[in-house]
Parts: C-alpha cells; sequence; structure tokens
C-alpha cells in the first residue's frame, strides 16, 4: 500500500515538474528572443516580466473554443492531447536520482518506472507523438494544415530513424535499455559521460531531436510564410495553447532524455560535487539543452524541405549506422 | 563539395559563427527605449503642436493679429478674430488651431514676421475626445513651457 502511495506521489511530482516548467520556459523563450535581437522581451507583467505566460494563458481560456464546421469534430478535439499524453509517459522513465534512497523512513527509488525496455518505450512513444500534429491537421479540414501535417508527419518519421540508431551506440556500450541502468554506467566524473565516445550519436540524436520537436530551423510543419500556422492553422483558443503546451512539454522531455543518454543524467561532473541532489543536476542540464534550443531557434533560418530531407536521410542516416557499426566494433575487439 | 566543405559543415563552423553573433546580442547593450517609462528627446528643429509667445518681461503675447500665418497655412486651420484695441492698434481676441487638420509644416512659424508662432517640442496630445484638439489661445499661451530649449534663448 505505502508503495502505491509513493507512486502516485512520484507521478504526481513528475507531471507537476514537466508542467510546472512549461510556462516559464514559454516566458524565457520570449525573453530571449528578445535578448538574441537585442530588445527586451516582456517586461511588464510582474517582475521582470515573469507572469506573462499566465497572463496568456488567461486570454486563451477567455477565448471562444472555435471547431470549424468542416472538421471532424472528435479529432479534430483530441488531438492537441495526442501530442503531450506520449511526452508525460516518457517522462516516467527518466531518473531523478539514485535507487533505493532513504526519504523519511521510507525506501523510495526516485524513479517512476524502472521499465527494462526504457529505450525502446520512448522511442515508441515518440512515434505516438507524430499523430497528434498528423490527426490535428487532418480532421482540420483545411488545405494549409493538411500540408502541415504531411511534412510534420515525414519528418518526425525519418528523423526517427536516425534518432533510434544514435541511441543503440550509447545501448551498445550501456548494454541496457534501462534508463536508470545507462546513468549508471556513467557513473563517475564526466569522463565517463557517453558524449565523449559517442560523440557522432549525441550530435545526430540533438539535431535529430530539434526536427522531432518541429522547432526552426526544422519546423517546415509550420513554416509561417507558406502554411499560415501548418497544422495548427484552424486552432485557437485554448486548443490551440494545448498544442503548444505539448510543444514544450516535449521539449522539457527531450532535453531530459539526451541528458539522461548523453550527459550522465543526474550525477554530477565531479564526484566530490555528489553533495548536491542528483534532482538539481538533471534540472540543470536540462535547462542546459532548452537554451540551446532556443539559441538555435533564434539563430538559424528555416532549412528548405528537400534540404531538411537530405540531411536526413543521406547525411545522418549513413553516419549514425557507420557510427553504430564502429562502436559495435570497437566494443566487441576491445 | 570539397574537403575544406565537409570540415566546415561537420564542425557546424558556420552555424557556429551565426550563434557567436546572437550570443554577443545576447550579453550585448540592449536598445529598446521603454517609451512611456523613458522618451528620447525631440531634435532641435522638430515641429510639434505649436505655441504662442509671449514677452517674458510684460507678458504680452508678441502676435499682433496680422492674419499671416492663417493666410499662409495651406491647410486653413489657423482661425484668427481680432478687433480694434483702446489705443487704435489691432486686439488678438481669439487664436484657434484646429489640430485635426494641421500638418504640421511649419510654414506658420516661418512666415510670422514677429516671431510670435513657433513650432514646440511637444508631441503626446492623443486623446479619445476629437474636442480637446481645437486648441485656443489659452491653451498656446500654456504650452510655451514645451517650447525648444535653443528658440528659448534668443
Amino acid at each position: 500500500m505505502t508503495e502505491f502511495i509513493i507512486l502516485i506521489i512520484k507521478l504526481i511530482l513528475i507531471i507537476a515538474v514537466a508542467v510546472g516548467m512549461v510556462p516559464f520556459l514559454i516566458f524565457f523563450e520570449r525573453k530571449f528572443a528578445g535578448f538574441f535581437q537585442s530588445r527586451m522581451g516582456p517586461t511588464y507583467a510582474g517582475p521582470w516580466g515573469s507572469l506573462q505566460s499566465f497572463g496568456d494563458m488567461a486570454k486563451l481560456m477567455s477565448k471562444e473554443d472555435l471547431v470549424p464546421a468542416a472538421a471532424d469534430g472528435p479529432v479534430f478535439r483530441i488531438a492537441p492531447y495526442i501530442l503531450f499524453v506520449p511526452a508525460f509517459v516518457s517522462m516516467t522513465l527518466i531518473p531523478f536520482g539514485p535507487m533505493d534512497v532513504d526519504i523519511f523512513g521510507y525506501n523510495v527509488d526516485l524513479v517512476v518506472s524502472s521499465f527494462d525496455a526504457g529505450v525502446i518505450m520512448f522511442l515508441a512513444l515518440g512515434s505516438l507523438a507524430v499523430y497528434g500534429p498528423v490527426l490535428g491537421g487532418w480532421a482540420s479540414n483545411n488545405n494549409w494544415a493538411l500540408l502541415g501535417a504531411l511534412r510534420s508527419g515525414a519528418q518526425m518519421v525519418s528523423y526517427e530513424i536516425s534518432m533510434g540508431l544514435a541511441v543503440v551506440g550509447v545501448i551498445v556500450m550501456a548494454n541496457t535499455l534501462n534508463f536508470v541502468d545507462i546513468v549508471d554506467a556513467q557513473a563517475g566524473g564526466f569522463w565517463n559521460w557517453f558524449f565523449i565516445p559517442q560523440l557522432v550519436g549525441f550530435v545526430i540524436f540533438f539535431v535529430a531531436s530539434i526536427a522531432e520537436l518541429n522547432r526552426d530551423p526544422f519546423n517546415l510543419a509550420e513554416a509561417e510564410q507558406e502554411l499560415v500556422a501548418g497544422y495548427m492553422t484552424e486552432y485557437s483558443g485554448m486548443r490551440w495553447g494545448i498544442f503548444m503546451f505539448g510543444e514544450y512539454v516535449n521539449m522539457v522531455v527531450m532535453s531530459a532524455v539526451i541528458s539522461t543518454i548523453f550527459l550522465g543524467g543526474w550525477r554530477a561532473p565531479f564526484e566530490f560535487l555528489d553533495v548536491i541532489p542528483g534532482f538539481i543536476w538533471l534540472v540543470g542540464k536540462m535547462l542546459f539543452f532548452i537554451f540551446l534550443y532556443m539559441w538555435i531557434r533564434w539563430t538559424l533560418p528555416r532549412y528548405r524541405y528537400n534540404q531538411l530531407m537530405d540531411i536526413g536521410w543521406k547525411i545522418f542516416l549513413p553516419l549514425a549506422i557507420a557510427n553504430l557499426a564502429v562502436t559495435a566494433l570497437i566494443i566487441s575487439v576491445v | 563539395m570539397g574537403l575544406k566543405d565537409i570540415l566546415k559543415s561537420s564542425t557546424f563552423y558556420e552555424i557556429l559563427q551565426g550563434m557567436s553573433v546572437t550570443g554577443s546580442y545576447f550579453v550585448g547593450e540592449k536598445v529598446t527605449v521603454e517609451y512611456p517609462k523613458e522618451q528620447i528627446p525631440p531634435f532641435e528643429r522638430f515641429r510639434g503642436v505649436q505655441c504662442l509667445i509671449s514677452n517674458p518681461e510684460t507678458g504680452e503675447l508678441n502676435c499682433d493679429a496680422c492674419h499671416i500665418c492663417a493666410t499662409i497655412c495651406p491647410s486653413n486651420c489657423i482661425f484668427i478674430e481680432s478687433s480694434e484695441g483702446p489705443d487704435g492698434a489691432k486686439q488678438l481676441d481669439s487664436f484657434v488651431i484646429d489640430l485635426t487638420r494641421c500638418i504640421f509644416c511649419g510654414f506658420c512659424e516661418e512666415a510670422c514676421p514677429r516671431a510670435a508662432i513657433a513650432m514646440t517640442s511637444a508631441f503626446e496630445f492623443s486623446t479619445y475626445n476629437k474636442n480637446d484638439l481645437i486648441l485656443t489661445k489659452d491653451w498656446l499661451v500654456e504650452n510655451q513651457k514645451n517650447l525648444h530649449k535653443e528658440l528659448r534663448k534668443r
């Protein structure tokens, strides 16, 4: 019984972290967008403008919930949720600290599920998230929405392959599919983290994750200049807000996964820094990646569609396979 | 694609170059002027809303109701009424500028032979009521406080 209660508490905490970070991520995105363009970003709502997202949310809530007459009602309504429910589920696989910790006399693992096929689960859930944009764009019954959905689907599917193959290098090195064990395999200082031996895999995974998140420079699914707002064209009010929300939740999850797989998860870069709890290290690494995503978004222009496909299929896929082959060779020889 | 290009794209050389540029903007000075809180002072020759200049010693208006400004005004927005004063000279009764018509060309200031009307630095007169933009003599005299500093010296 206590185990069950602890599990519920952990689930609530995980969702609170993922959801609670989002308003501030949106605020920081806007603030940093301003900074990168020599502007100041939002300054009026709250100290330093920090309550801007809550103001936006209140505005979105008060707007009319519009479903186009020609749209496929139920699918149109459910599509935004499909985008972020898989993200929440992926979040449960991420370890936030060591196993068997003693908290208030209870023996707690600081992970919701130490799942043996965690990496596979994460990739599968990533594929499920494709349904959000695709169904949303299809159900909208709108040319731009459909084109955006098609692009988003094609892009996510093609980058998933190089992404999956990039992780396999790590799986071969750690000899496990469990995120908890992958973090354990990176114990010690930062020189044991997988981003050094798996630098190619790390870079491929990072770039592919940008494409998975539909962010600049790979945001062809939204491509404002060509497709109005892509698959979100017909969405308005809080339903649109949930789409946006889902994108940022996905960003949180993706950065958590990258830091877990390649940057040692909750482990400190030096062993004497272990006094700082692992939770803080993980969130710090996540924020680093999120900042990197924002920096890239506000620097690079959008790729052309054929360039996007070229990068995915002609460069990253062969590179990921070569990386996997070399890793497997070295692991089996040494 | 030569070796140099392959090296460049595999190290993300150009992307990192671009990111260093945006990074320098990120930490650099911001160009935003938060308008209601801070203002850029108008230029010396800025043509804001007009004022009527009075003699600082006697307090009398320089204007002697010669109607030159009303005549030269391209949009006919100056309305002057005058009568004969007690000493036989012309006396200014009312001086109205219709700001809804004014194009801020500054001809009135140029044409005035006695430097009685001048453009000032005031530019914040947005209002919900159009009647606020019919400026009377009292308003224009009061508006002397916004006169350009360079003009005040003369």
